[in-house]
């Protein structure tokens, strides 16, 4: 069996990316039919293959040091990489705390939000990943083909999908391209 | 005309056009953010920039003016290359981040830009500081982080609305667009028209009461006429299930092109006045709810035998209504004496009475656009008719002198150029005195004699409390302007003397506001169709003197104080209405009509414009149109309505050409 092998994986992002990736309903068997799927966060299978995909999907920013670790593994593993959707493409929501900054974020999020026990405090365990400035996936390792939309349409991923699988360059434009 | 080749293309063009209304000409369409038709080009985005031959850089083709034989092309693949350099530092420049933005989705032009170029990402994240965000401003936000400062605001500012509010300060990454002096908009010189977030090609201006709620794309634009007052502002409603959610200003509307007031702008979304939905009658004392058969019957029991009695019924409609509708109301009472208008021809009657000895002599709106210097008298276009004053107020940058006559106060009075505030009632005096220095100092452009000319001139002193040399400047800054206009309200008309407006006229003439190619002198007269009404004749005082009914159609008007007290006195009541107030509380019977929104018709303008207003939005089922209640009435009361409003308003000769 020598179909392409697609690999995905979420870092900081809503997961609506993969939610919109299900959403193409029957087409996902065509995807099938065309590719090997292996890890993704929806399969058994938890990290792309170690001797390597040819697609690799990531939705989401880069926001802490688990993603870093995420997107570096996923970009060596990959003939190509994705960005899919604003988080990976362009920061997106999360990364609307660099206009404040991680601690204030935390400090927000963890003690001071009214619906927070008194006395709470930021989460501080060793084994916790360190927070990040968000980032871009493309500001951290090299993307090779950028998807925006939040989400992108499952018509979109399932374009770019189909053409990666099948060895052609997608080119979104029109109707595939908008950024929200 | 000059010879030009775009992308290939051969065209001639007039001097002086730039290459981006060339190639516009052509067909050709080259991206731009800065650039607005309705303004002066800029050159700030560069996003326009084209290849000329022979030139070494590209150029902004919006400030680029053509050149004979000049060779330009719009899409090669270097220009592409760059328009998307321009775009990613654009959005790496503050906060451009689509999901969350209001005019995210088809309305952000910023954001089509970067669609066209395909681009999918920006290859430079921004620099994560935060721009001040001004919610101070009732009617929209401001929020700099969307900002590409482009300056479309600012000239709009300055060149539509002629108000200056808006500019730039600090410089580079730091430029920021302040309002005065860097106060909060809502605290600023801003008056609210809105021009600024029409223009706004980002999610940078949003309006407060449309924002979050749907795309420009799901809104149905209907065009039609605005009902504020009569200047008539072409203007497109922004419809959505049968709701008003946004009113602006028409490019292509020839009063306005685009510009619009406060009013103009937010009147639909300011409205908070009680519906009226259901005829009413007064029964035991207390107004009751009624089927229209019954409420209609009984109103024409009472008005029938009454029609045709001189003193039987008083008659009284808004200025607001169709020139329609104000036609068949005029024919249902034909047979009675006292029939006017919610204005009682303030703003009117003695421009008319003026026009039958003088014939048409009142000018365009026009000639404001090319004056050198306004005198306002009396018309207080600070206030109302503001679209008027602004035609001439962004022209004082280049010089343009603003005159401002008035005894009230008026925000006019904030940049006018010289104001005189004369005692109230001294405005003859005045105009006598403004004429009398002028040949007395020699500087009359048409010879005129003036009797008594030292004496006029000091009545003028001792009447308008004003000193000789205030007078004296103005009536030099007036005599020495090449397209002097001379604009006058209800401050004059409303003391219903045909001599201040012949007084007025003459001033006009010595100056040279008035000669054979120019007619300067205009009167700003009052609501939306104050015109018809008072070639109509509907220009009577209201003052009752022993009718037994009245009959009141106001529609969607406001009525003043001094009306509702007169109206007070009548034996019984009829009012025509859209809204509860305090006098369909004394009303024996109401009939709910339709709103400005709700109906169509004609209105003629301030100077002259005969233009239609569309039915936008339907009224709720039990309101009847303001031209149907007349019609029906008339049937039951059997009175034919014959007359064509067209000819019934042509039959009286106007102050102003009617076209």
């Amino acid at each position: 069996m020598n179909k392409p092998k697609i690999a995905s994986d979420w870092m900081c992002g809503c997961a609506g990316c993969h939610m919109s990736l299900l959403d193409m309903d029957e087409r996902i068997l065509k995807i099938v039919e065309l590719a090997n799927l292996r890890a993704t966060p929806i399969t058994d299978l938890k990290e792309p293959d170690e001797s390597g995909v040819d697609v690799g999907v990531l939705e989401g920013g880069i926001n802490n040091s688990a993603n870093e670790e995420v997107a570096q593994k996923m970009r060596q593993r990959s003939k190509v990489l994705v960005a899919l959707g604003d988080c990976a493409v362009f920061g997106g929501v999360p990364a609307m705390r660099n206009l404040c900054g991680v601690q204030e974020a935390l400090q927000r999020a963890y003690v001071d939000a009214e619906s927070n026990e008194p006395g709470s405090q930021i989460p501080n365990d060793p084994e916790l990943a360190t927070m990040q400035q968000t980032r871009a996936v493309h500001e951290v390792v090299p993307v090779d083909y950028n998807v925006p939309g939040c989400p992108p349409d499952a018509d979109t991923i399932f374009y770019i999908l189909a053409e990666l699988a099948q060895g052609r360059k997608p080119e979104l434009k029109n109707e595939l391209l908008h950024w929200h | 005309m000059v010879q030009i080749t775009i992308n290939g293309k051969q065209m001639e063009v007039p001097e002086g056009t730039t290459v981006l209304r060339a190639a516009e000409m052509a067909g050709i369409h080259i991206p731009r953010l800065c650039d607005h038709k309705e303004l002066t080009p800029y050159g700030g985005c560069r996003l326009c920039i084209v290849e000329v031959q022979g030139v070494r850089v590209p150029m902004a083709s919006c400030t680029l003016p053509v050149n004979n034989g000049m060779v330009v092309n719009t899409e090669t693949e270097a220009l592409k290359k760059s328009r998307k350099f321009v775009l990613s530092m654009l959005f790496s420049e503050r906060n451009h981040f689509c999901p969350f933005c209001q005019v995210s989705g088809g309305d952000c032009e910023l954001q089509n830009a970067a669609y066209q170029e395909e681009m999918t990402h920006w290859p430079i994240q921004p620099g994560w500081n935060n721009f001040p965000v001004d919610t101070s401003h009732p009617y929209f936000v401001f929020d700099n982080n969307r900002c590409i400062l482009c300056r479309r605001c600012v000239r709009a500012c300055a060149e539509m609305a002629g108000n200056f509010t808006l500019s730039v300060a600090e410089r580079g990454a730091k430029s920021m667009i302040v309002a005065d002096t860097d106060i909060p908009l809502g605290e600023s010189s801003c008056i609210k028209c809105g021009s600024c977030v029409q223009v706004c090609p980002t999610g940078a201006i949003i309006d407060r009461t449309s924002a979050y709620q749907m795309r420009d794309r799901d809104l149905t634009e209907v065009k039609s006429i605005c009902n504020g007052c009569s200047v008539g502002c072409s203007i497109k409603i922004m419809v959505r299930d049968n709701r008003i959610v946004r009113i602006e200003g028409d490019w292509e509307g020839s009063v306005n092109h685009g510009v619009l007031c406060e009013f103009g702008r937010y009147n639909a979304a300011n409205e908070s006045r009680k519906r009226i939905t259901t005829p009413m009658m007064k029964k035991n004392g207390k107004l009751e709810p009624v089927s229209w058969e019954e409420a209609l019957k009984a109103v024409s029991a009472k008005l029938t035998p009454l029609a045709s009695d001189e003193d039987g019924i008083a008659a009284i409609a808004s200025t607001r209504l169709s020139a329609e509708t104000l036609t068949a109301f005029k024919d249902l009472f034909a047979g009675n004496q006292l029939v006017t208008s919610l204005e009682e021809g303030m703003p009117s009657a003695s421009v008319m009475k003026f026009a039958e000895k003088q014939g048409t002599f009142e000018g365009k709106l026009e000639v404001l656009r090319t004056a050198d210097t306004v005198m306002c008298i009396g018309a207080n276009v600070g206030n109302t008719h503001m679209v008027a004053g602004f035609i001439f107020k962004r022209n004082m940058p280049k010089g343009t002198r603003v005159i401002n006559i008035d005894p009230q106060e008026d925000a006019l009075d904030d940049v006018a150029s010289l104001k005189l505030k004369n005692k109230s009632g001294s405005d003859l005096a005045l105009i006598l005195g403004l004429q009398a220095i002028i040949v007395k100092e020699g500087l009359e452009r048409r010879p005129m004699s003036i009797p008594d000319v030292d004496a006029r001139i000091d009545e003028a002193v001792r009447a308008t409390a004003i000193s000789l040399d205030n007078l004296s400047q103005a009536a030099r800054v007036l005599a020495n302007s090449i397209t002097p206009v001379i604009l006058f309200g209800k401050g004059i008309t409303g003391q219903r003397d045909e001599n201040l407006v012949e007084e007025l006229y003459k001033l006009a003439v010595l100056v040279g506001a008035v000669d054979s190619e120019r007619a300067g002198l205009i009167s700003v007269k009052g609501e939306t169709n104050s015109l018809s009404a008072a070639l109509l004749g509907l220009d009577q005082i209201f003052e009752l003197n022993g009718q037994k009914a009245v009959y009141a159609a106001i529609g969607d008007s406001f009525v003043s104080k001094s009306i509702v007290e007169r109206l007070s006195k009548a034996p019984y009541l009829v009012v025509q209405a859209s809204y509860e107030s305090k006098l369909t509380e004394q009303a024996d019977v109401v009939f709910p009509v339709t709103v400005w929104s709700e109906q169509e018709g004609t209105f003629i303008n301030l100077d002259g414009h005969i233009q239609k207003t569309t039915k936008v939005i339907n009224a709720p089922e039990t309101v009847r149109d303001n031209l149907a209640v007349i019609s029906e009435l008339a049937v039951q009361m059997n009175i034919s309505l014959n007359s064509n409003w067209k000819e019934a308003i042509l039959a009286r000769k106007s102050s102003v050409a009617l076209n």
